[in-house]
């Protein structure tokens, strides 16, 4: 198992190093000069040159690159154009929103989807079957910003219960935070949930066709215990890699749910740095969001071998 | 071109023909729905002037965010546009854009797939490496990331999601040009002396070319959305072009007085990728009965 885990963190390197080459190399193809974008048109002379010697822009691209790398595995992401602030706290700050939002949405998806999943495969088609194939067929369909501002039509302007936008600390007022998070997280969850539904019903078809179903079944267990505990617990690394793949999704999703519940997020934090043409922060939030992606990718595959020892061998 | 005689070596194929296909899908209730709705988009999107009410860019200042009614069957805007006749010409720029860049993906894609799949050990490590590294971002942000760095334009929209899209086709191709190229009637044009671009185009090519539809057909509602993402967030197609993303941006700033700007102008994007996904699924039903 060490061994596979060495391999597989050895096997990332070239991919961080990929992703922080497009990351470096993105940006420059932005028009203007970074400097000038940075101190202002009416910068000084000495300051330009001095600034553009420090980030080592007076240099060779590819010698740019490694040093920019240099200072980015150093902690240092450069500063904000607006305002000046630096870059990684920044990042950091945003984290802890988006956190909870994608932790809250997958928490919910699992919530809904594996009980419905598992229902629609044990009563395939009947009226649960359908509905839950349907729900599942509209979710995926359905972009999540247009489901954000039906859920704020519905339950923000036609009936006030959750507020549309905005963010509370969980410390500082728990309740405030809960109301505030209800409706992104159901916005996010939403197409999750979908998928893992479908997954859920297409693993449980298969698996409950296996011979053990059908020896547990003869042995006399109740039913329950076959589907809930024989069945789903088979069921679970195809439904677990899915979930592993689509959390590493949810970053992406998150930048389209913050922005339309204003959301204060990695995914916000990147659209108004986009806005504002602070490229230091967008470098810096597709560089730490790509990185946390591929994490995400390499924590699932372990959990899936754990799950399956048959795939650490293959 | 026309498939080798091979293909009937494979276990996948396409219903005969592309009649044929299209009775297949009518007999499906779901893969005919899903026809019936991506069918509607694009008469809507190459007949707008002939369908459309009105112009879909003139105002009327004495209509402003009027409700629906019979002269305004969707309503009007904050600039008295009507929104049916914006919905019916924003087909044509989000149509354009998943038409243009699935198709574009699916050929620069199938070109690399095949190129990894038959070239060799070093292109095919640097071409999936490379496709691994695309593939390490989640897709929104690269294409958002691509759009801000090259500015929002049409162009731009096209250009970030054919980018985020071929991975996908050249992973696939790839994986299909392996099993297909070690199968006998492959080997058997080898030994006859046949070049090695006539086997990857003549014989490769055509039987990996049904999963690749499916495929596109697949990402096809997927470049919808991420295009309409795109124009939500102000990166994609920029007004007053109409595009069922920027109407909806546009549609959050009156959400409590005009609250159907909000429900036509999604239930335009919903509609689309809902009938992509059935077909779809359609698609892959009859292409591999086996899934």
């Amino acid at each position: 198992m060490l061994h596979f885990i060495i391999t597989r963190f050895v096997s990332l390197v070239p991919i961080l190093f990929g992703i922080s080459a497009v990351t470096f190399f993105l940006i420059r193809l932005v028009p203007g000069d970074p400097v000038i974008a940075f101190l202002g048109l009416e910068a000084d002379e000495n300051a330009i040159a001095t600034l553009r010697r420090q980030l080592s822009l007076d240099q060779p691209l590819l010698v740019q690159y490694f040093a920019w790398l240099g200072r980015i595995l150093s902690g240092d992401f450069g500063r904000s154009i607006q305002g000046g602030r630096e870059v990684l706290p920044l990042l950091l700050g945003a984290l802890g929103p988006t956190a909870i939002l994608s932790l809250s949405a997958l928490a919910l998806s699992l919530m809904i989807s594996i009980p419905a999943g598992v229902i629609a495969a044990t009563r395939r088609n009947s009226w649960a079957d359908y509905t839950v194939s349907l729900a599942a067929l509209f979710g995926l369909s359905m972009p999540s910003f247009w489901l954000g501002v039906l859920l704020i039509l519905t339950f923000s302007i036609t009936l006030p219960i959750f507020p549309s936008s905005g963010y509370v600390s969980p410390l500082a007022d728990p309740v405030a935070h809960l109301r505030h998070l209800v409706l992104p997280a159901l916005t996010l969850g939403a197409a999750l949930a979908a998928a893992t539904m479908r997954m859920t019903r297409a693993t449980m078809l298969e698996v409950l066709r296996a011979d053990y179903i059908r020896t547990a079944r003869a042995k006399g267990l109740p039913s329950r215990t076959v589907v809930w505990g024989h069945a789903l617990g088979n069921a679970r690394i195809p439904i677990v890699t899915l979930l592993g793949i689509q959390f590493g999704q949810l970053l992406g999703g998150v930048v389209i749910t913050e922005t339309v519940f204003s959301w204060p997020g990695i995914g916000k934090l990147t659209v108004d740095a986009i806005f504002a043409r602070d490229y230091p922060v967008v470098q810096g939030a597709v560089l730490l969001t790509a990185t946390m992606f591929v994490l995400i990718n390499l924590v699932t595959d372990l959990i899936y071998t754990v799950l399956d020892p048959r795939l650490r061998l293959s | 071109m026309k498939a080798d005689p091979g293909v009937g070596a494979l276990p996948i194929g396409p219903p005969r023909g592309v009649a044929g296909l299209f009775r297949a899908l009518a007999a499906d209730p779901r893969s005919a729905a899903g026809l019936a709705l991506v069918c509607s988009a694009i008469i809507a999107a190459a007949f707008a002037p002939v369908i459309a009410p009105s112009d879909p860019d003139t105002p009327d200042f004495i209509n402003v965010l009027a409700p629906p009614s019979l002269i305004h069957l969707f309503g009007t805007d904050e600039l008295g546009r009507d929104v049916l006749s914006r919905i019916i010409y924003g087909a044509r720029a989000s149509l354009f854009v998943g038409c243009l860049s699935v198709a574009a993906a699916a050929v620069i894609g199938t070109l690399l797939g095949l190129a990894a799949g038959t070239m060799g050990r070093l292109t095919d490590a640097l071409i999936m490496r490379a496709m691994d590294v695309i593939f390490a971002f989640p897709s929104i942000l690269l294409a958002l990331a691509i759009t801000a760095v090259l500015g929002p334009s049409l162009t731009n929209a096209v250009l970030a999601i054919v980018v985020v899209n071929v991975p996908v086709f050249a992973r696939l191709v790839r994986a299909q040009t392996m099993v297909v190229s070690r199968l006998e009637f492959v080997e058997a044009k080898r030994a006859l002396g046949f070049g090695e671009g006539h086997i990857v185009f003549r014989t490769i090519l055509p039987n990996i070319l049904p999963p690749v539809i499916v495929q596109g057909s697949l990402l096809f509602a997927s470049a919808i959305i991420t295009e309409s993402y795109l124009s939500f967030l102000g990166l994609g197609v920029q007004p007053p072009t109409p595009t069922w993303g920027n109407m909806l941006r546009n549609a959050i700033g009156f959400l409590e007085l005009a609250p159907w700007l909000a429900w036509f102008s999604g239930s335009a994007i919903f509609l689309t990728v809902l009938g992509s996904n059935l077909l779809g699924d359609g698609l892959r039903d009859r292409f591999d009965p086996r899934d």
